[in-house]
């Protein structure tokens, strides 16, 4: 599983709101440094690291949520998490095909052509999540998410992500 | 999915710490009350909110535990471990119905192909022998149906619940071993909380 990256300036025992400024603006630059590669698609651990990331960031949302105002916070959560499910029914798509591919060679003759049939099945599936994927991700940017998210953990937290700049671990 | 219930007293002005503690106290009292539910295995509903419960636990022990002065690693360990074997139960619990709805896929995939078999033109070129034609009916036949994927299925299926039973003895098992080394006792000290 991919590493968390690190808080850049966070003390050991922060204010409440600066804490949620400086983790939730990580985790967002975090989640998003893997969309290129889920989008190409070559390396399935790609899109597995972008669920795994948005689900940091929605635990971080939920943890900071008194941060926000309510009806701000509702939405930007809303969309976080139509991308962590999004991701998710990919990702099981990609665990139940990488599976099955294991279990095939372990099976008596009889039962394979149902496994071999299921796979086929779930590879279909799993090509048409890639056009959901996309579109998601398009629309994400025709309505300029991520700089309105930016915008908005800026001004309900005073961590701006410029000052801030999220950075990968060393070796990622 | 049952949603984490609101906290109240949190003030963002302050540190962290006391606003942890409020939340994390919280999210400990709902993993415990799901504990008279899920001795029944048939619970799947209440196994699955536990799960969720515990990993809600798990990334707010991630998330806030650099402001506490204990080592939290080896509670974080033990919430992780629990919601991964919930997890495994989950997974069954989903892909059983999965399986039989496959199987419910591949019946109605089959009463396509039967249908379209006997109204396809090429019945017009039924030979005049009776056992011939019987023959070729039968190879057409076995071509349409899918019933040679079904034992797959069913046997993914069995592997599944068999599964299903080992994993929920060993969550049990998990769960009593937790209650009786005091374990939310022990977590709720080290952060200082009560």
């Amino acid at each position: 599983m991919a590493r968390a990256w690190d808080v850049n300036g966070l003390a050991r025992n922060p204010r409440f709101r600066d804490a949620a400024g400086r983790i939730v603006l990580t985790r967002w630059r975090e989640m998003i440094s893997y969309r290129d590669g889920t989008l190409v698609g070559d390396d399935i651990e790609e899109l597995h690291a972008m669920r795994v990331s948005s689900r940091r960031l929605r635990a971080a949302m939920d943890a900071f949520a008194d941060v926000f105002p309510t009806k701000s916070f509702r939405r930007y959560l809303r969309e976080v998490k139509r991308i962590t499910d999004t991701l998710g029914d990919a990702r099981d798509l990609d665990v139940a095909i990488e599976h099955l591919t294991l279990l095939l060679p372990e099976v008596e003759g009889v039962d394979r052509p149902g496994i071999e049939g299921l796979i086929d099945r779930y590879e279909q599936q799993r090509r048409a999540e890639d056009a959901r994927i996309r579109a998601l991700f398009d629309r994400l940017e025709r309505e300029r998410f991520a700089e309105r998210l930016e915008t908005w953990v800026h001004k309900h937290t005073g961590v701006d992500v410029a000052t801030l700049a999220p950075t990968p671990p060393a070796g990622a | 999915m049952a949603k984490p219930r609101p906290v109240a007293g949190i003030d963002p002005t302050r540190h962290v710490r006391p606003n942890a503690r409020r939340i994390l106290a919280m999210r400990i009292e709902e993993i415990y009350e799901y504990d008279g539910l899920v001795g029944d295995p048939a619970n799947v509903t209440q196994l699955h909110d536990m799960r969720i419960a515990f990993k809600r636990l798990r990334y707010l022990i991630e998330i806030f535990g650099d402001a506490f002065d204990t080592d939290l690693v080896p509670y974080l360990d033990q919430v992780k471990a629990m919601q991964d074997l919930l997890g495994d139960i989950h997974d069954c619990d989903v892909q059983v119905p999965m399986l039989q709805q496959h199987l419910a896929w591949l019946e109605r995939q089959e009463t396509e192909s039967v249908e379209r078999m006997l109204t396809s033109p090429r019945r017009a070129r039924t030979p005049d022998d009776p056992d011939i034609a019987l023959a070729r009916f039968k190879s057409r036949l076995d071509t349409a149906r899918r019933a040679d994927e079904r034992p797959g299925i069913h046997t993914l299926m069995a592997m599944r619940r068999a599964q299903r039973i080992a994993l929920y003895m060993q969550f049990t098992h998990e769960w009593r071993r937790l209650k009786h080394a005091r374990f939310r006792q022990r977590l709720e000290q080290a952060l200082g909380i009560g």
